[in-house]
This record gives structure tokens, sequence and C-alpha cells, in this order.
């Protein structure tokens, strides 16, 4: 974990509403894993809360991050706002990413901008026997499927690209022809309770990338804590900063 | 350089720079980033007898200069925190501030007993919680509410008691003065501001605890005043904080009356802040000609 000032190679625009900034980061290439995300300070000073963004690509021999950043609010707006040769302060690599556990078939899920950290675990991760299960709004919106390292199916909510349905469809589908060892899966909350409901239904092992605000990003403050089942029945809270953002399947109980 | 060193109610301390209990955990997840000893003080994550779930998410969120937090004082409990952290923390060269807070007077006291024969340095009160024999209003709000909590923990402290004051209140001054005639070897302010936030597409609150503390820049302001108006009314030390961000913010504080200060939401922005605001306080006091900044405590200029 360092905080560096991390210097913009490029930014570019990815998908529709969707920015693509490579960072010079070698600090944190060198120690990054796939679902680890990076805190990044807004560079307006103005904002006392850092942003925190996951890593879409890794590089450490070339020192390099690769980001997916949708322009939301003021924070992520001024992100984007980066130019080449701006530098931005990162604190990371942060956070417990996911775990790849040998498994020979991994079937990925991924939605919206969420499909960044899942490309990042797919680089990590994909075997052959692998597939992958993106949800877009159109196609306007679609990244990340040139470079796949595995088989990459698409659906859209209009139907512009791959069927008009929910990613999870095919990935039932998928899950009939062939149960994965695995499940990754990155994306809005509805889809990720569908995702965990078809896993913990049929007992698939699944791995789920989860998303709350923070304050410290490094799992002092307890501001990002979420609600997590334990074995015996009992809840707690977690970090989603420190012992996620990615939990399994299992412990996670969406809807407080 | 200068001399940043004070003897803060007995302890001694190298810097007058603590983190904020809330913004730093047990100092663990800071230390990997860079060797807490580097601070005066570190004051822990608000402890209570058998723990605390706090609040369901979300539990913070960034506002105009600052942010409101909603954690609900979630903690491991005093008993964990003195057998699993606090042998940790004691192993670095940094004044041990243990925060506190009860659910009522005998809980308080208790509270503060269980630290009796550990070896934290001292014990900072929060008396923002509501009192539930009190319609639950907060212990701290009024002066003979503060004046009673604050003797009877007193009687139970063996460390130097700080009482922490909330700004939720009319007269800051009245409860400063009712926290020193009750014994408190010295006071801390600020606390947060209770504020809310709106989220207007879903015309709901951001919170889930729908109010929140407000913290960072945005109550400076509000903070200094509160520091220089009690600092006319006590004679006991004062540990100024809210929204310091700078060494010259920590100037700021100690010119308007506080002897040490503290930092909290600056940890957020910049995880470095608390030892780059000792350096620059030390570089203030250089460029100031001042030895220690304890010379400037409470020297202000005012019209
Ligand atoms: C682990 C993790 C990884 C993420 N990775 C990406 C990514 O790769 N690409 C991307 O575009 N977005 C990502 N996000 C979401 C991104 O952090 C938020 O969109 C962003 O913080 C919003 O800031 P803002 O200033 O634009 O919005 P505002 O609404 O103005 O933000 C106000 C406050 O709320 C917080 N906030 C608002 N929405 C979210 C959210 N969804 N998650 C966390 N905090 C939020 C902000 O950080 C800020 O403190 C990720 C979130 C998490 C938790
Ligand atoms: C996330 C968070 C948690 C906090 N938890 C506590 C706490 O447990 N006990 C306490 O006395 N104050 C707590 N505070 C208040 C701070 O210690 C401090 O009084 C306040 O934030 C003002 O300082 P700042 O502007 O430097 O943050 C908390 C503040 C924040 C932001
Ligand atoms: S953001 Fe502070 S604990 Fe996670």
């Amino acid at each position: 974990m360092k905080d560096i000032d991390a210097k913009v190679l490029s930014s570019d625009v990815l998908a529709e509403g969707l920015i693509r900034i490579i960072l010079h980061a070698p600090e944190i290439a060198c120690e990054a894993k796939p679902g680890q995300f990076i805190h990044m300070l807004v560079p307006d000073n103005a904002h006392v809360l850092r942003r925190p963004i996951s890593l879409m690509a890794m590089d450490a021999a070339a020192g390099t991050l690769t980001l997916a950043i949708q322009p939301k609010g003021r924070g992520t707006q001024m992100i984007c706002s980066l130019k080449e040769g701006d530098t931005v302060k990162c604190l990371g690599p942060l956070g417990a990413g996911f775990d790849g556990k040998g498994a020979q078939t991994i079937y990925f899920v991924g939605g919206g901008v969420g499909v960044a950290p899942i490309c990042g675990a797919m680089d990590g991760f994909a075997t052959e026997s692998s597939c992958a299960f993106f949800g877009f709004r159109t196609k306007n919106h679609v990244y990340g499927m040139t470079q796949a390292p595995c088989r990459v199916v698409a659906v859209s909510d209009d139907g512009s690209i791959g069927e008009r349905a929910l990613v999870t469809k095919p990935l039932l589908e998928a899950i009939e022809q062939k149960r994965p060892d695995l499940i990754m899966a990155c994306g809005p909350t509805p889809m990720l309770a569908a995702v965990q409901k078809i896993a913990n239904d049929m007992d698939i092992p699944c791995q789920l990338s989860l998303e709350e605000r923070m304050g410290c990003g490094i799992g002092a403050c307890l501001g990002c804590n979420v609600k997590i089942n334990l074995p015996d029945g009992t809840w707690t809270y977690k970090r989603v900063c420190k012992d996620g953002p990615v939990f399994d399947s299992k412990e996670v109980a969406f809807g407080g | 350089m200068a001399d940043l060193s004070l003897n803060l109610c007995g302890v001694q301390m190298k810097n007058p720079i603590i983190a904020a209990s809330g913004t730093f955990g047990f100092g663990r997840e800071y230390d990997e980033l860079y060797d807490i000893s580097a601070l005066g003080g570190i004051s822990v994550k608000g402890l209570c007898l058998g723990g605390r779930m706090g609040n369901p998410p979300s539990r913070l969120t960034e506002t105009p200069s600052g942010m409101l937090n909603c954690v609900g004082l979630q903690n491991p409990g005093i008993e964990s925190f003195i057998e699993n952290d606090l042998p940790w923390l004691l192993s670095k060269d940094v004044a041990v501030i243990a925060n506190f807070f009860g659910t009522s007077i005998e809980n308080y006291c208790q509270a503060a007993e269980a630290f009796a024969n550990t070896g934290v340095h001292m014990l900072e009160m929060n008396i923002s919680c509501p009192n539930v024999h009190d319609g639950g209003v907060a212990f701290g709000v009024k002066p003979e509410s503060v004046y009673e909590i604050t003797k009877a923990v007193k009687a139970h402290s063996r460390q130097p008691l700080i009482v922490k004051l909330t700004p939720n209140v009319s007269d800051i001054t009245e409860n400063a003065l009712a926290a020193q005639e009750a014994g408190a070897d010295a006071i801390s302010l600020i606390n947060t501001l209770t504020g809310i936030a709106v989220d207007v597409h879903k015309r709901r609150m951001i919170l889930a605890n729908n109010t929140g503390g407000l913290s960072g820049p945005a109550v400076r302001p509000v903070a200094l005043r509160m520091v220089w108006q009690c600092a006319k009314k006590v004679s006991i030390p004062i540990i100024g904080l809210g929204g310091i961000e700078t060494g010259e913010d920590a100037a700021a504080f100690m010119l308007c009356g506080a002897q040490a200060v503290q930092v909290g939401t600056a940890n957020f922005t910049d995880p470095f802040a608390c030892p780059r605001i000792a350096r620059e306080l030390g570089e203030y006091c250089d460029a100031q000609k001042i030895g220690n900044p304890q010379e400037i405590v409470g020297t202000l200029k005012s019209y």
C-alpha cells in the first residue's frame, strides 16, 4: 500500500459515459491484484473524501494501471477531466480482491461499470473453459470485449447487442450446460443479488465485489461497513475497503 | 528547528498533534503507511463496555468541504481493546488516549474504571451520547448534566480525564466551565455538528441513521470560535479540533487557546495528514521564530 502521485499517461472515451484512464503508478502496479482498488484524491483540493476506483488492468512490468470511470457526480467528473501529463494522488492497492482458488472453469459476470474489475479478474484467472457474461445498456456502452482472454457473451437492455435480457439469463443457460467451479461478479446491486441467488441455490462457490461509501479506504474508520452473515446464523459488519470489496456470496446480506 | 514537545496533564508528548477518535481506528492501519510514533498521541475509536455494532450503511457521505458520518460508535468493546490492541499500541512511542462512552452515569464510571490498571495514558470521555434517563438528551447538552457525569466519572478515573464537548448546545462555555468545576483535567472540542443529507432524486435521506455528524474544514470556523470562547473562561488545558488540515490550521487553534490539537477527517483526504501537520507546525514556528508552539497558546490578538 502506497500513496503516490500517479501520472496520467492517457485519457480517452472507452464507451458511452465511460472514461478510460491509464496511470503510471509503478509502486501500486507491482503489488496490485485483480479486484483490488485505489482511493483517488479529487484533483481540485475541494473534496475531503477520496473516490474508490477499481483496477481494470494492471501491468507490473510497465508500471501502469488502467481504470474505467463513469463521470457520475462532482468527484468522478473532476477525475475524468484529468489530461495526459497531469498527476493525481492515489492510495493503493487496497482491499481483498478476487481469489481464483485454482478453479478450472470460472464464470465471470459483469454489469455496466462493474465490467471493469471483472476484466482484471479475467486477465488474472480465466482459463480456456471459462466464460464471461457482460450486461450493457446499449451497444454504445460496450467495452472490455476485444482483448478478453476467454469467451464473452454480451446482453443489453435494448437488444442492440446480444440478447435483450438480464445477464443472469445466459449465465443460467451456461450453468445448465456446464457447471462452473467458481463465479466472480461485479455490477449493480440487483444484478449481484440475482447472481448470489443462483450461486447459493446451486451451491456454486461465488465471489461478489461490493460498493459502499468510503472514508479512510484502509480499514480505520468503519465508514464502509456492510452486513455479513456468519456461518452460525448470526451476522456482523465487515469493511468493504479492507475485508472486501470482494466477499463470498454466502456471506453477503443484501438489503441491510 | 522548533521543539514541539509539551506536557499535557502530566503526560509528556513529542508534539501537540493527536489523531482524533473514530478516524484512526487503533492506529494499526495508518502504521502500515508510517510509524505512528511520529504523533504526539492517538485518541482511539470510541469504546464502551461490551462493544457495539453501530449503524447500518450508508454510514457516511461527503458534504461541501466536509462530511457527515453516522458510524454509530461501532467498537469491539473495552475488554477486547485492552486484550488485543492496547499491548501493540503501548509498544509505540505515542500517548494513548482511550476515548470512551457509556449508556448511563454508572456505565460511564465502570468504563473509566476498566482502564484503571492498563497503560492507557489519558481518558477522553465522549458525552455526545443520549441519556436514556433524560428523554434521550445527550449527557453533554445541559451544564448540570455535564457537571454530574464529569464529577462521577472523575472519581472512577485513574488517568487524567479529558471531557470531549459537543458543539450542539446553546453556550459551550457553560459546559466547559461545568466540566472544569467537576474536576475535568482537560477539555477537547469540538465533536461533530449534527446534520443531514438529502438525496433529492430518490427523495430520501442519504444516511441510514437519517442524521449524522458534520466534520472537516466546513466546521473549522465554528470550532475555532468555540475554542477561543472557552479559553477565555477555563484554566484547564484545551485540546482543539474540527477541520484541521495543515500546520497553520493547528497554529490557529493554538493561538485561540488550545495546547494540543486533534486531526480527524484530514486523515481521509491525506493519509499522511498527521505527520505532515506536525512537520508544518514546526516550519510555521521556525518562520515565526518561535521556540515551541506552547509559547503562542492563547496569544491571539483580537479587536
Ligand atoms: C470498491 C469500489 C470500486 C469502484 N470502482 C469503480 C470504477 O472502477 N469505476 C467507476 O466509475 N466507479 C467505481 N466505483 C464507484 C465510485 O467510487 C463512485 O461512483 C464515486 O465515488 C462517486 O463519486 P462522485 O463524486 O462522482 O459522486 P457523488 O455522488 O457526488 O459522491 C458523493 C459521495 O458519495 C460517495 N459515493 C457515491 N456513489 C458511490 C458508490 N457507488 N460507491 C462508493 N462511493 C460512492 C462518493 O465517493 C462521495 O464520497 C467504485 C466504488 C467502490 C466502493
Ligand atoms: C468517521 C468518524 C467517526 C468518529 N467517531 C468518533 C468517536 O468514536 N468518538 C468521538 O469522540 N468522536 C468521534 N468522531 C469525531 C471526531 O473525533 C472529531 O471530533 C470530529 O470529526 C471533528 O474533527 P475533524 O473535523 O478533524 O474530523 C468521529 C468522526 C468521524 C469523521
Ligand atoms: S472506508 Fe474507512 S474502514 Fe472502510
